[in-house]
């Protein structure tokens, strides 16, 4: 009877401990931090990105594998849905079905929408644009070279200059990185919506042809978002790349290229081993060759 | 094997025949076997599901089955040592210890090979070192000098077995039908005579010489594998030296635990004696001192400096994760032998096969702490990437591979010492006849 009890009570005691076993759990969730913005690209390819990241030890860590909903403008209007990647991104191009919505208005906004999961809550975030567009130029004379990038946006019936934009404008290089063009590390617009920099760096390393490109560059702007524009031009050094070592006997080069004495010192080895292996085959046909003959048996 | 005065052929070939596994040979080829079925079952996992059933990554790109080969390559080069460097100095005590040398040799170069081809995750793939391989790369010296160093260590058991496999055609009944079928074919032609023993004697001399250099190349190669390449703890001078007194080392304990457990079982008292326990520990002092020397010229200079990039690599092995196991690889597969072996009691069977074990497994982790302690430990540091790059334990299926080719390699031994004398008969009678 005791035992009968004791298990009733722990059976008890289990049932009113699972409430709080779940709210344990749910107080156990991390935070998500959840952001989205918009990009264009050359005036021409337009996407949004949505930013996963959690706190983990005091630094912000990507977090991938979490389902996210993307809309412009209200939740009926769905550009996509997304699963964030290693980075913590999760990227979309407004699709054509919404070009109509898109075209509509001169002012739009983005929510994305992150579903529960075991280690996150449901979050959301939202950023709003003004629709706009970006140009990279050149004024190049006798004594100078400028670089001159324009800002403006969509009224709803004609296109504005914006002023005072913050901007990079530059040379572009690797991984989206961008050479400031003159000294300052970055530019604003004027009353036109134009930013100038004259173009200091000499002698830059090219293509072939000595081709760089000038970029210009507006990153996270709460109004505009994220724009680029790009221009080839021919300010840098020709550069044409040194591929005589091909055509050299090197350790490093394909096996059609082996150092003479590499090839003349492994074959070698490899002769003279596998030759020696190949008498001591031979010697072991003649000892067989022999028993089939007979001779004189040692004790 | 002094003891062998009073014995006549007869008895000497009576009591090397190869016998019939008895209860325990049996329980033991059947652990032997199912631990090779483990690791055959996960090898079956690793190509259904790729190399992301091991915990290999990125920075730990080489594992346990890295390890393995190197230590397989290291065992292998007893062959070498106890049949080729002693058949050409003359010294006659370690007869009856080439062949278990031999076929160690000849069991461990199979599975280093297999295991590599293990860690190429796709098998097939094999065939492209073949056919796309370039000369100027190490790997491709390791392919040429292992098949090299395989086919002389074949040869080498076969040549001096001969005349063996002719005394066991004589015993057809004790053999079996199979057995006999088998001997026939590999050796029916041996009859003896004064020119096959003059053919044969040169062509073991020759093979004795060519493996010697092949044998120092294949781990010197192996060496090269890690020292050709820029990273912490493996750009060393040392290397090839390093590498081969430790594969001296290894195999020297290899041979030792063999001796114990075969004169044990097959009670071969009279020819493994303790004469050759004691010399075999004099060796094995004398290995473990010379790996010990390139040990600390190995660690020394690097400790003496500190580089910053070195630093962590250093500290982990020191002080760090590694610590014990390093430690416990230095002071019990080096160390203690070192200093059991000095004393005569301690090279008597039992206490000599205790080292010998204590010698191959402090062996097995060296290798593991050469390969992967590196890995993890890169010039450039490890920076956005998972947490799990930094670390590297192997997988279950890992662990059952690289013991399933460990159980491999004694199953090979033990099936060899079923099949054929462990002991070379011939040699045996003759040195005996040559005495008296």
């Amino acid at each position: 009877m005791k035992n009968t009890n004791k298990i009733f009570i722990a059976l008890i005691a289990a049932v009113l401990a699972i409430p709080f076993a779940a709210l344990s759990q749910d107080s156990t969730k991390k935070e998500l931090v959840l952001s989205v913005n918009y990009y264009m690209n050359s005036n021409k390819a337009i996407y949004v990105i949505a930013n996963a990241k959690t706190k983990v030890a005091k630094k912000f860590t990507p977090v991938s594998g979490i389902n996210i909903s993307l809309f412009l403008d209200n939740d009926s209007s769905l550009i996509g849905k997304l699963t964030t990647d290693k980075d913590g991104l999760a990227k979309a191009i407004i699709p054509p079905s919404l070009k109509a919505a898109w075209d509509l208005s001169p002012k739009h906004s983005f929510k994305a929408v992150s579903e529960a999961s075991k280690e996150f809550d449901a979050t959301d975030a939202e950023a709003s644009i003004t629709k706009s567009r970006i140009s990279v130029d050149t004024l190049a004379d006798a004594d100078a070279r400028t670089v001159i990038a324009k800002v403006e946006s969509f009224d709803g019936a004609n296109w504005v200059p914006v002023k005072d934009v913050e901007m990079k404008l530059g040379v572009s290089r690797s991984a989206g990185a961008v050479l400031s063009a003159g000294d300052e590390a970055t530019y604003t617009t004027d009353s036109t919506g134009t930013a100038t920099a004259e173009f200091k760096k000499a002698n830059l390393p090219g293509d072939e042809k000595g081709n760089i490109v000038l970029t210009a560059k507006v990153e996270e702007n709460e109004a505009l978002g994220n724009l680029i524009a790009e221009k080839i031009v021919p300010w840098g050094t020709a550069v044409k790349s040194d591929n005589s070592f091909f055509d050299q006997r090197t350790l490093w080069s394909t096996r059609f290229r082996t150092p003479f004495w590499l090839l003349f010192m492994a074959y070698s080895i490899v002769l003279g081993v596998w030759g020696t292996i190949i008498y001591l085959v031979i010697q072991i046909i003649k000892i067989k060759r022999i028993g089939t003959k007979g001779g004189t048996v040692l004790s | 094997m002094e003891n062998l005065n009073r014995l006549s052929s007869e008895q000497i070939t009576k009591d090397l025949l190869p016998q019939k596994f008895g209860r325990r040979g049996l329980i033991w080829t059947g652990i032997l076997a199912a631990i090779c079925l483990v690791g055959l079952f996960a090898y079956y996992r690793q190509l259904k599901y790729g190399l992301v059933v091991t915990h290999m990554r990125d920075y730990a790109s080489w594992g346990i089955y890295i390890s393995n080969f190197v230590f397989f390559v290291a065992i292998s080069l007893v062959g070498s040592l106890i049949t080729a460097i002693f058949r050409l100095t003359n010294v006659h005590w370690a007869t009856p210890l080439t062949r278990i040398a031999e076929i160690i040799a000849v069991s461990a170069i199979v599975f280093a090979s297999l295991i590599i081809i293990v860690d190429m995750g796709r098998p097939e793939r094999f065939l492209n070192l073949l056919i796309h391989g370039r000369i100027q790369s190490p790997i491709m010296w390791d392919v040429i000098v292992i098949s090299t160093y395989f086919c002389i260590s074949l040869l080498l058991l076969y040549m001096p077995l001969l005349p063996d496999l002719k005394i066991l055609l004589q015993f057809k009944e004790k053999s079996g039908k199979w057995l006999n079928k088998l001997y026939r074919f590999q050796g029916s032609f041996w009859k003896g005579t004064a020119e096959q023993f003059k053919i044969s004697e040169r062509g073991i001399t020759i093979l004795c010489v060519t493996i010697i250099p092949v044998a120092f190349s294949i781990h010197t190669v192996t060496s090269w594998l890690f020292a050709t390449t820029y990273r912490p703890g493996w750009d060393s001078t040392n290397f090839g030296a390093y590498f081969i007194s430790g594969a001296f080392l290894v195999g020297a304990g290899g041979v030792v635990v063999a001796m114990y457990v075969f004169r044990k079982y097959y009670h071969l008292e009279k020819y493994i004696t303790e004469l050759h326990f004691d010399r075999m520990g004099k060796l094995v002092v004398m290995l473990s001192l010379l790996y010990l020397y390139f040990n600390i010229n190995e660690f020394m200079t690097p400790v003496f400096k500190m580089k910053k990039s070195e630093a962590s690599h250093l500290t982990d092995l020191f002080t760090g994760d590694f610590a014990f196991m390093f430690w416990a690889a230095i002071i019990g597969g080096l160390i203690i032998p070192i200093i059991v072996l000095l004393f005569k009691k301690g090279r008597r069977p039992l206490p000599m096969f205790i080292i010998g074990v204590m010698v191959v497994i402090g062996a097995w982790f060296k290798r593991y702490l050469i390969v992967t302690p590196t890995l993890l430990n890169p010039f450039l540091p490890m920076q956005e990437v998972p947490a799990s790059y930094h670390v590297y334990f192997p997988s279950w299926e890992e662990w059952a591979i690289a013991m399933g080719s460990l159980a491999g390699c004694l199953l090979v031994i033990t099936f060899f010492a079923r099949i054929y004398p462990i002991i070379p008969i011939q040699e045996t009678i003759t040195e005996q006849n040559e005495k008296h």
